[in-house]
């Protein structure tokens, strides 16, 4: 690593590091990137030291730091507030929001990119359109609809709209529409039907954006509060999000307690993100650009 | 190739009815989560509505007794202080930090993973977390770090004219990162020896930044910015958690308002119906301009 030389890839060029002020210039780049990842990572770092403070210490300390590290704190807030049972509500609704959001995106986008029936583009017009409306403007009559279904208090609205998402089928249209056609073709003159072109053609290639779209469905299912507090509000199921929005409306946790379930929530998305930090920053990249 | 027409016509109708069914749970799922649910706001924003039914068709009344109402006003007023402030911190921010994380040779990827790593955090999570660091009280986390370069503690949260940079601050903080990769990816296809090129016709870095690379993104900052636009429009939960739209409804968004029509007791579905197509009607009408200057730009191109 030491030995390989490294190029400059950027407008500042290796001609460039001549001349001092580049070079000078390039110190402060270097500082300035310094800076964000402090901004970046501070608040993190501030709220977990902040989850070893009890109430009073929370309230009064001028200091960033606890006094000590009591891990016990985080042990009775996670009996006390029964978070267990939320964590395993948590894990039940993200699964299966993973498992909508792989078959059902993946089928649409399957169709609209290789299949592609007369009226397609119709179809895969409306979905281009759902990406520029903004989820929460229709929560209220969605949730009246899961109402009049009888679907309160269950996961199943909620894995079930993991399936309609119109960012999810983009990305699998546009992944779709990179394979080789001619491999698609083949299996369909060898006789295959859609479904099982699909099955053991398709899918085996597709590994990557199943990958991805299974990451971004975890994070958002794990993150996502407002359609399930509506659904799952006052119920047996609510999910960590649902139990830490609850706390902040309702104020009916002290703060240091709320510090450390705001601790509690972050964990699986951080390990998420340990995981997968490649995939996840060089995948954002195509999707923000398509989204 | 002849093989493959033929194969075409023969199964044309058959094939293109199992097409349809293979979508159509896809389908199905997106017209009750996405499609349906639209058309249904419109149809509900007409009606007096009593909890999940729908009573007696009311024309406009829902929207005249909505507009009417002072905080209707404040509300509109605050969404477009929103926009207006997310574009002043936000939009260039992601510019600048993909311009300065490029330029790195060494650490690009630690640089990279940092700015990314706030947007993986759940959004509720973080609201919450930068309301302690903005508390007011002499254990709020930004009053500890300024007293220690000497400015006195403030309240900030009860500011009417902080509290909406405050809170774009802080969705900044959590997207800025991420879009910084985006702008990132797309300095990155920039043909090299374009700047190459331009150095030995002896222009300068900054000549180079100014010339090569900004154009190379406008096409991509012009779709961002509408995109923000839109989401930035839509913030709900941001002033719901922060500050419940206070002090004085001096943060209160157009959503925040339709959440507390629909959910905040009154149950009143119509009006908070009313409220959604009034923002989906604004949000429309400014992607329309956008759509039409970019083509007028495409034009000219």
């Amino acid at each position: 690593m030491a030995k390989k030389r490294l190029q400059h890839t950027g407008v500042i060029r290796d001609y460039d590091m001549h001349s001092l002020p580049v070079r000078i210039g390039y110190a402060f780049i270097y500082v300035l990137c310094f800076i964000m990842v402090i901004f970046a990572v501070f608040p993190l770092i501030w709220v977990i030291l902040a989850g070893f403070k009890d109430l009073k210490e929370f309230m009064s300390s001028t200091k960033i730091m606890p006094n000590a590290f009591n891990f016990g704190l985080f042990l009775k807030t996670w009996s006390q507030l029964d978070l267990a049972k939320n964590y395993l509500n948590s894990l039940i609704s993200v699964a299966g929001s993973v498992v909508c959001a792989l078959i059902f995106n993946g089928l649409l986008g399957y169709g609209l990119s290789i299949l592609k029936p007369r009226g397609y583009k119709l179809v895969k017009r409306l979905v281009m359109l759902s990406l520029l409306v903004p989820a929460t403007i229709s929560i209220v009559p969605l949730f009246m609809n899961i109402q009049r279904l009888g679907m309160g208090n269950s996961f199943l609205p909620l894995w079930l709209s993991y399936g309609a998402n119109a960012m999810y089928v983009v990305l699998f249209i546009q992944f779709f529409e990179s394979l080789p056609q001619s491999m698609i073709e083949a299996s369909r003159i060898d006789g295959c039907t859609p479904i099982q072109t699909f099955f053991h053609i398709v899918l085996p290639l597709s590994k990557p954006i199943c990958a991805v779209v299974a990451i971004f469905a975890i994070n958002a299912a794990w993150s996502d509060f407002l359609l399930p507090y509506l659904v799952l509000r006052g119920g047996p199921l609510q999910t960590v999000m649902v139990r830490l929005f609850v706390f902040s409306t309702e104020q009916t946790v002290n703060a240091d307690t709320m510090m450390r379930s705001v601790v509690f929530s972050m964990i699986p998305p951080i390990i998420l993100f340990i995981l997968f930090q490649k995939q996840l920053t060089e995948n954002s990249v195509s999707v923000g650009i398509k989204g | 190739m002849k093989k493959i027409s033929i194969h075409k016509g023969r199964g044309k109708r058959t094939e293109a009815f199992k097409s349809w069914l293979i979508m159509l749970p896809g389908l199905v799922l997106m017209t009750f989560f996405v499609w349906e649910p639209l058309l249904e706001s419109v149809r509900m924003s007409l009606y007096k509505t009593e909890n999940v039914e729908l009573v007696e068709f009311i024309g406009l009344k829902n929207f005249i007794s909505v507009i009417g109402k002072t905080n209707f006003t404040q509300a509109l007023i605050n969404t477009f202080s929103y926009t207006f402030w997310s574009l002043i911190i936000g939009f260039l921010l992601p510019i600048v930090l993909a311009m300065l994380i490029g330029e790195t040779v060494r650490g690009k990827g630690f640089f990279r993973t940092a700015a990314y790593l706030p947007n993986m955090l759940p959004g509720l999570a973080v609201i919450i977390l930068w309301s302690a660091f903005f508390s007011g009280g002499e254990s709020g986390v930004l009053n500890i770090l300024l007293s220690k370069i000497g400015i006195p503690k403030q309240t900030y949260l009860t500011e009417a004219n902080l509290v909406i940079p405050i809170i774009i601050t802080v969705a900044t903080w959590k997207g800025a990162g991420a879009t910084a990769l985006i702008y990132m990816a797309a300095m990155a296809s920039v043909n090299t020896e374009l700047y190459e090129a331009a150095a030995i016709d002896g222009a300068n870095v900054w000549q180079r930044v100014i010339h090569i690379l900004l154009p190379s993104i406008k096409k991509l900052a012009g779709t961002l910015l509408i995109l923000q636009i839109i989401s930035v429009f839509q913030i709900m939960y941001e002033p719901m958690v922060l500050t419940k739209g206070g002090p004085d409804n001096a943060s209160l968004s157009l959503m925040q308002l339709m959440w507390q029509y629909a959910f905040g007791g009154s149950m009143d579905y119509g009006k908070a119906s009313a409220v959604a197509v009034i923002v989906t009607a604004i949000l429309l009408v400014m992607t329309a301009i956008y759509s039409y200057f970019n083509r007028k730009e495409s034009d000219w191109d």
